[in-house]
């Protein structure tokens, strides 16, 4: 027994109204869990999904450029000292940097000009799954067909259990090709019919959708395809990689993979970068307040609450006082009585916020490719944040009790 | 031991003044019953108030043990309160919520240090003095009126002060609880405490030594029954 028995046996006599007021101030803080939990995945999930739009990070090899012209005739842009780039350094590299869970997808890619249809083309070599993950944009008009150039028993069956069981692109095999509009048209290409590319005789796959980019006057074939072609085993020209920045500055994923990859240029697209946090970073700012609106309306209830009380324990105050309690005692009865409130109600909102942010993301299925992350620092801090509100709640109704002049306190006839 | 000096008092309330006490002076010995006795209104309670450390006076001074009140700090009154003196009032003024045994232990729990053995047995004597053992575990509403002014004195026993302050202890009281209160009043005074009872009840002025009357904030007289 000390000073704190006196606020706890308080609340446990009063227990069906500490329990209202744990309970209005534990809505509170559900909201506020549920809503950081909720956007943090579905901001997580929406990062991933905007990674579709296209890469962050270009590895290109390093080379000297250096425009040429004579006599007012431009030669064009020259590159000297151009390294040639490996596919497996490059991807190894990436993934031994600190941040690799970051990245999502690493697409390589080779540039050639090659003799398709007998026409001299520029053909680009990919990996269709890593490819696709970065080109969710892409439209494809696919051809009803099997993988060419993959073990046949490997295959799925249907289209449909591509997209359901696979990753997208795995309908792709070695010897298949996708010709940008321009090209197909230029070439004769139809979806369904075969080709030949230096020699040799691929699977129209699709067509792509016109899109206005320098794609549709490209052919893309699998790269280890064209690295056999054109006798370059390993060898990229460029590879786009598309890492999630969430939490972490593009910049430090960057400076990672450049000390993984030195002599090779690594650069970010800014713009990309920034566009896909400015909406991750509006879904976050906006439960920002939306939090704090709530925790200030939660501070000012309990406020209230502990107003009222103090009015109406005037008398016990008063009788504390005379037993020579003093000022900052009654000061932290009150204080504590409200931490106690604002503690529990941290504890158990925390606790039931979570779990309704893990129902909802359920129930709305928003969760793919983003899963809840519990991290204890996240109940400490919260909890810590109640405890503090409900301190802060409280100081005007503590202050007044403490002020309270115990003689008048006192009811007297 | 306690002195009190030309004591002045008013009120100020919504622009009028109420002048309380006119410089009223006297003196309670040790192991002294004094009894202040006057009307409603008198000022009895506001003496007692005053003498407590409860209330500031505007003019005059209290002198506890060679100290006196005016200029101490609020630690210091804080401590007097807590360590010298102990008050009882018309109402039991127990808290609701908590048992008669816990009750007494309130004077031993104005620190952070729990409470004691030694501590909870004073609680567990102080409530047997004043004829409650067996009731400890109870609840203050589950106490009649006279019990639960006799936990009210428990309370302010447990602690040993030097002196006990009671305000118009018999108020609220039927006469069978009335003198039962007033014979542990006189009990505890016959075994050294100090006692200044404030009552208008002409008959319970009986069990002091020395009988102050007030009127008017005035002392009217001061009687001392030779012992
Ligand atoms: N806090 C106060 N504010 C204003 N007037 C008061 C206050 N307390 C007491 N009084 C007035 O002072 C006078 C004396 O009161 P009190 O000391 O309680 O007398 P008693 O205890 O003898 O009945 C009364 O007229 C009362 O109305
Ligand atoms: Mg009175």
């Amino acid at each position: 027994m000390n000073l704190f028995t006196i606020p706890l046996k308080n609340l446990r006599r009063k227990l069906l109204r500490t329990a209202m007021l744990t309970l209005v101030f534990s809505a509170g803080i559900i909201s506020v869990v549920g809503l950081y939990y909720v956007s943090a995945t579905v901001g997580e999930s929406l990062e991933q999904k905007l990674t579709a739009y296209g890469a962050n990070i270009l590895i290109r090899p390093h080379s000297e450029n250096l425009d040429v012209s004579y006599g007012g005739f431009s030669m064009g842009n020259m590159s000297y000292n151009v390294h040639k780039l490996d596919m497996d350094t490059v991807h190894d590299g990436v993934m031994s940097i600190g941040y690799k869970d970051r990245i999502s997808a690493i697409a390589p890619k080779l540039l050639e000009s090659s003799s398709v249809n007998g026409k001299e083309f520029a053909v680009v070599g990919i990996n269709w799954i890593e490819e696709l993950k970065i080109k969710s944009y892409w439209y494809i008009d696919t051809a009803d067909h099997e993988p060419h150039g993959q073990e046949p028993e490997s295959l799925p069956e249907t289209a449909e259990m591509v997209v359901d069981g696979l990753e997208h692109g795995s309908e792709f095999g070695k010897y298949d090709i996708i010709a940008g509009n321009t090209a197909a048209k230029l070439l004769g290409l139809e979806k369904g019919r075969e080709t030949e590319i230096e020699g040799k005789t691929f699977n129209v796959a699709g067509v792509l959708a016109p899109m206005g980019t320098d794609e549709d006057r490209l052919v893309f074939m699998d790269i280890t395809a064209l690295q056999e072609l054109k006798n370059k085993p390993g060898e990229v020209t460029f590879v786009e990689v598309s890492a999630l920045c969430s939490g972490c500055p593009i910049d430090d994923i960057v400076a990672q993979i450049k000390l993984s990859l030195p002599d090779i240029d690594v650069t970010a697209m800014q713009s990309v970068v920034k566009q896909r946090m400015f909406t991750v970073n509006f879904v976050k700012n906006l439960v920002l307040v939306i939090s704090g609106v709530i925790l200030v309306i939660a501070c000012f209830m309990l406020a209230v609450f502990m107003m009222a009380s103090v009015a109406e324990r005037k008398s016990e105050i008063g009788i504390l006082r005379s037993m020579g309690y003093s000022r900052a005692k009654i000061f932290c009865l009150f204080s504590f009585e409200s931490l106690v409130i604002g503690a529990s109600s941290g504890l158990a909102g925390f606790a039931a916020g979570y779990f309704t942010a893990v129902k909802i993301l359920e129930k709305m299925e928003l969760t793919d490719g983003a899963a809840v992350h519990f991290e204890p620092a996240h109940l400490l801090l919260s909890v810590g944040i109640v405890c503090v509100v409900s301190i802060a709640a409280s100081v005007i109704p503590a202050l007044k009790a403490a002020r309270t002049e115990p003689a008048s306190a006192i009811i007297r006839l | 031991m306690l002195k009190v000096d030309n004591i002045y008092k008013s009120y100020v309330g919504s622009g009028v003044v109420t002048q309380v006490l006119n410089g009223v002076s006297l003196e309670v010995n040790r192991g002294e019953f004094v009894c202040l006795l006057g009307r409603s209104g008198s000022g009895k309670s506001t003496l007692l108030n005053i003498m407590s450390s409860l209330l500031d006076a505007d003019k005059g001074d209290i002198i506890y043990m060679e100290q006196t009140f005016r200029g101490m700090k609020r630690c210091e009154t804080d401590r007097f309160r807590r360590e010298e003196a102990a008050m009882i009032f018309q109402f039991h003024h127990l808290m609701p919520y908590m048992t008669a045994f816990e009750n007494v232990m309130l004077p031993f729990l104005s620190g952070l240090r729990p409470a004691g053995k030694e501590q909870k047995t004073s609680a567990y004597e102080a409530l047997a003095k004043v004829g409650l053992a067996g009731k400890e575990k109870r609840l203050p509403s589950q106490l009649s009126g006279g019990e639960q002014q006799r936990v009210a004195i428990a309370r302010a026993i447990v602690g040993k002060p030097a002196i006990l302050f009671a305000d118009e202890p018999t108020g609220s009281l039927d006469k069978a609880n009335g003198d039962a209160v007033m014979k542990i009043l006189s009990d505890l005074n016959k075994e050294g405490l100090t006692v200044v009872m404030v009552t208008h009840q002409r008959d319970y002025a009986a069990y002091a030594h020395k009988v102050v009357e007030l009127s008017d904030g005035n002392v009217d007289s001061i009687k001392v029954k030779s012992a």
